[in-house]
């Protein structure tokens, strides 16, 4: 774990109000592992004064990382005006990634709207380590599928579902999530978005009693596991999604 | 160089910097990130004699200028926290000061007894202002004679020296902590946090899963040095001041009124790195204006007659 002032390589927006934020630190790009993330200090101001969380989205090169920022409050917003060479203070790698077992053959991951963010990571280890992976994503719209080119290229098919009906099917991931895990037959279920999708998916996963990990999100204060303040609800007790995860697996939180 | 050095209820800090209990864990979790030797004494989140669930989620909410939370005093309990925590407090080169609230006035006794066979803790806080907690908590900090009782309870059962947190949300803060000193409190810190809500308006909603919840931050700054005046113009006892300082001019703010240390709570979560800017921003400060010590700063607010 490392607070480092970071300095910002490139700022992208990849698509309306999605930014992908590349920023310099070495010791962070080297250490992160897939699902772990960094918190974000949004500038030095007195009126929104906690740092954001994000998912290391990827690591680019040996030096630098990249974080997918949505732009919906104050906070984000000042992120997603940070130009080269400005700098952004972070506290990273924080927290527990996803756990791939050494027996792991075939894996499924889903991804829902920003829930992309962690899975590339993911999905590029889960190559390296020789896993088949199979991938089920879904968005509001064709132009929200972050990612998609990405995730294609790392897996062996790849099953969309839009909102909208703009690219695969019409309707929620979790509708198509079933069938695509009796065709991929999996050892473990991948997943992170939306809390609703994420319950879902946990129910649909122990219908076909397939483990199942998720990074969960949550409002956080310090981010190091101090505060108490973004715990999940498990089975008989609180867990702090900061430092307990914010990857679980489903068994943990009793979903 | 201007000495930094403080004793408050017999602790010797060699600066008058300390944790916000609640807001650095045990301490632990942040030694990656700063030296904590640096500190000048470090007060650990609260403890109870049994584990503590604490409430349900969410229990952060961001407003302006602050937070709101209700974690509701999530803790191991007791004996979790002698064998779990106190080994690494042990290890480091600062006064430890363990913060501790029961639900009943046998149950500050029965902890006050337990930690004082400690060698490695060196002062007990009595945390009678928690917001968050259904029972206990808050109602022995609004109370002159609940207080009075639970300090001197408390007190037989300790050989430690007692702080006593005084909650804001009071009606009178100056006679709780007149209270408390009579009792036998050895220094008082405060404030807590300040009761309050958010709604979360398209849902109808309220924010926090417990409904109301503490605030802190910048926000109430100027609340809680108001207090520390208040409250420091009527006992003898030294107090520490906390409740959203961010820097050392906000650390100034709070022993110019009359605080003899002050504690860094919500900060932390901002900058892991502010304890220590704020104790070297003290220093600078000495060396700028030729002041010997911080204890000469103390109280030393000039009211034009």
């Amino acid at each position: 774990m490392h607070q480092i002032t970071a300095r910002v390589v490139e700022n992208k927006e990849i698509t309306r109000d999605i930014f992908r934020l590349t920023l310099f630190a070495p010791a962070v790009a080297r250490e992160s592992k897939p699902g772990q993330f960094v918190h974000l200090q949004c500038g030095v101001n007195q009126s929104y004064i906690l740092r954001r969380p994000f998912s290391v989205h990827q690591t680019v090169g040996v030096d630098a990382f990249d974080v997918l920022i949505r732009v919906v409050g104050d906070g984000t917003k000042w992120l997603a005006a940070r130009r080269p060479k400005d700098s952004v203070n972070l506290i990273g790698p924080l927290g527990r990634g996803f756990t791939i077992g050494a027996e792991l053959k075939r894996a499924l991951i889903v991804a829902g709207g920003m829930g992309v963010a962690p899975l590339v990571f993911l999905a590029l280890k889960l190559a390296e380590e020789k896993v088949k992976v199979y991938t089920v994503m879904g968005a509001a719209s064709k132009d929200q599928l972050l990612d998609f080119m990405d995730l294609k290229r790392l897996t062996r098919k790849i099953a969309v579902s839009t909102d909208d009906g703009s690219q695969g099917h019409k309707g929620l991931v979790t509708d198509i999530l079933g069938k695509e895990i009796e065709e991929a037959d999996p050892d473990v279920v991948f997943a992170c978005g939306p809390l609703a999708m994420l319950r879902a998916v946990a129910g649909i996963s122990r219908r076909y009693s397939t483990s199942c990990q998720m990074s969960l999100e949550a409002r956080m204060a310090c981010g190091v596991g101090a505060c108490l303040g973004c715990t999940v609800g498990a089975k008989d007790n609180y867990l702090k999604v900061c430092s307990d995860g914010p990857v679980f697996d489903t068994q943990e939180l009793g979903w | 160089m201007g000495s930094l050095e403080v004793d408050i209820a017999g602790l010797k800090m060699k600066n008058p910097v300390t944790t916000a209990s609640g807001t650095y864990g045990s301490g632990k979790e942040y030694s990656d990130l700063i030296d904590i030797n640096r500190l000048g004494a470090i007060c650990v989140k609260t403890v109870t004699l049994k584990p503590m669930s604490g409430n349900p989620p969410p229990r952060l909410w961001e407003t302006p200028s602050g937070m709101l939370n209700s974690i509701g005093l999530q803790n191991d309990g007791v004996e979790a926290f002698i064998d779990n925590d106190l080994p690494f407090l042990s290890k480091q080169d600062i006064p430890v000061i363990v913060s501790i609230a029961g639900t009943s006035i046998d149950d500050f006794s029965r902890l006050a007894k337990m930690l004082s066979a400690q060698s490695d803790i060196d002062a007990l806080e009595l945390n009678i202002s928690c917001p968050n907690a259904k029972v206990g908590g808050m109602i022995f900090g609004s109370d002159e004679k609940l207080a009075a009782e639970v300090v001197s309870k408390t007190k037989m059962a300790s050989t430690k020296p007692l702080i006593v947190k005084l909650t804001p949300n009071t009606g009178d803060i100056s006679a709780i902590a007149r209270a408390c000193e009579r009792a036998g409190a050895d220094g008082l810190s405060l404030i807590n946090t300040v009761y309050g809500m958010s709604v979360e308006v398209d849902t109808l909603k309220p924010r926090l899963g417990s409904i109301v919840g503490g605030l802190s931050g910048p926000a109430i700054k100027p609340i809680a040095v108001r207090m520390v005046w208040e409250v420091a113009k009527v006992v003898n006892i030294p107090i520490i001041g906390m409740g959203g300082i961010l820097t050392a001019e906000d650390a100034l703010e709070f022993i110019i009124a009359g605080a003899s240390g002050v504690a860094v709570g919500t900060a932390n979560f901002i900058d892991p790195q502010a304890p220590i800017k704020i104790i070297d921003g003290m220093n600078k400060f000495l060396e700028k204006h030729g002041v010997s010590s911080i204890q000469d700063l103390v109280g030393a607010l000039k009211i034009d007659s």
